[in-house]
């Protein structure tokens, strides 16, 4: 039965990968992705991988969203649109 | 040929794939065993170093040198990065408007960055004992640091922040590992072995190079994260070029 | 399977989902208010499965999520913040489901684990999960 939580995450990360695809506004994409970077380190951690769910969640959970915000910041002011 | 003889073409390239990939499918071992050759043998040389995390031991002592690889791309991409996002010359630097924050959040992120910044020590330092190590510690303590930007401000950052500094601790940092690398063979063994007692198991001194190899990349991965964000936030904040114009904080 | 898996696949099924759908379609605000919760149920989801496997260096995955958590709501306040709306649907159920969450997952497990170190690292857990909620709760609504 310790099947159902790994069923459950996987279900979760494959729901989440599709759903950061199917955005097209990157500064939407960054919410989803830090979602599906939540939902990665659940799976690693119940398929009993703590140091790769550690280090996931570490990226995932403010570096690359930040990474993608200050970018899509950036290119807006380059073709300036206003914020 | 036209698009409904593509659209044939592949639907017969992914029925074959289909097939085959069931096909191999069907021979895999089953999933989630509690036994595997190499997992067995790992564990067991895991035990021997007196190094309670099997995994750090697969990377700092057992694997060691890859560890150095994968450091040593993280690394590189930093550097890469840096060249990319230097200021050129049409660019001139511009301080960023200022921004109201609320006092409780200011009051948050001042408290919780030494707090964030011990909890990454505490990941670097234990990462032969539970799991963690280097790498998730120093990303955890490079985001204590940019707690300042997104809590108080960026001036508030930008005072705690002497990038020379971090640049400098970056390259040391990477230099450490491969140094403690040679250390091995001034010891009469191989490059990057494990030569110091391995100590008593589950103990902070356990494992031999393996907490000190955590050390070094902790120290390389938080310096290379903050210049990281250092040049992206100076891009994104600070630095316009003659096309834009208005810029936030 | 125990309860405290099974609990931990309710959360991941019953609370990360609906937290998925949040945070992939509607406003800005909406979106940030689902990963925050987001992350309030991952730490708790972290506690439980500690327990449920028996394996309490797991906390550690919670201790992180309770400070990094916050931490990416407060970027993406920070970032997104003009193009949020001042109350975001949702923002009302953070400040009630960390304050009954946390302490509901927190006082059993140190019920099972009894005093010692291990004890005072879960309360810290709670401690700093219930500070980063209320924090985030009010720079949500803000806007």
């Amino acid at each position: 039965m310790d099947d159902a939580v790994v069923v459950a995450a996987l279900v979760l990360v494959a729901a989440a990968a599709t759903a950061a695809v199917l955005q097209r506004d990157p500064a939407r994409q960054a919410i989803v992705l830090s979602l599906l970077g939540l939902s990665l380190a659940a799976l690693f951690t119940v398929l009993q991988a703590p140091d790769v769910g550690l280090a996931q969640l570490a990226v995932g959970s403010a570096v690359t969203p930040l990474m993608i915000l200050l970018t899509v910041r950036k290119v807006r002011q380059r073709k300036g649109r206003p914020k | 040929m036209t698009r409904r003889a593509r659209l044939w073409v592949l639907a017969a390239g992914l029925l074959a794939v289909a097939a085959l990939y069931a096909a191999a499918c069907t021979q895999l071992p089953g999933f989630g065993g509690s036994w595997h050759p190499y997992g067995d043998r790992a564990v067991r040389a895991a035990l021997q170093q007196r190094t309670a995390n099997a995994v750090s031991s697969v990377n700092f002592d057992l694997r060691g040198f890859d560890t150095l690889g994968e450091e040593s791309v993280l690394f590189a991409s930093v550097l890469g990065t840096v060249v990319l996002l230097r200021r050129t010359r049409d660019e001139k630097r511009v301080p960023p408007e200022p921004v109201r924050v609320p006092a409780p959040l200011r009051r948050y992120g001042r408290l919780m960055l030494p707090v964030t910044l011990l909890i990454g020590l505490y990941v670097i330092a234990h990462g032969q004992l539970s799991p963690g190590g280097g790498f998730q510690g120093g990303v955890v303590a490079a985001t204590s640091l940019h707690l300042l930007y997104i809590a108080v401000d960026y001036p508030a950052l930008e005072r705690f922040r002497p990038l020379g500094l971090y640049e400098l601790a970056d390259g040391a940092g990477e230099a450490a590992y491969v140094l403690l690398g040679a250390a091995g063979l001034i010891a009469g063994s191989a490059y990057l072995a494990n030569v110091l007692p391995p100590g008593t198991f589950n103990t902070l001194s356990s494992g031999g190079t393996v907490p000190l190899l955590n050390a070094a990349v902790g120290i390389e991965v938080t310096s290379a994260v903050v210049v990281l964000l250092a040049h992206f936030l100076a891009q994104a904040l600070e630095i316009e070029g003659e096309r834009e114009e208005g810029r936030s904080t | 399977m125990n309860w405290w898996l099974a609990a931990a696949c309710a959360l991941v099924a019953g609370g990360l989902g609906p937290c998925l759908w949040g945070a992939a379609r509607g406003t800005a605000g909406r979106r940030v208010v689902a990963q925050n919760m987001a992350t309030l149920l991952l730490c708790l989801v972290f506690l439980l499965l500690a327990q449920g496997y028996g394996r309490p260096s797991y906390v550690d995955l919670a201790l992180v999520v309770a400070v990094l958590g916050p931490a990416g709501t407060l970027v993406f306040t920070r970032l997104l913040g003009d193009e949020m709306e001042a109350r975001p649907p949702g923002a009302r159920l953070l400040t009630p489901a960390v304050l009954v969450g946390a302490p509901a997952t927190v006082v059993p497990m140190c019920v099972a684990t009894g005093p010692g170190r291990a004890s005072v690292k879960l309360v810290f857990t709670g401690v700093l999960l219930i500070a980063g909620g209320a924090v985030t709760s009010r720079a949500v609504r803000r806007g």
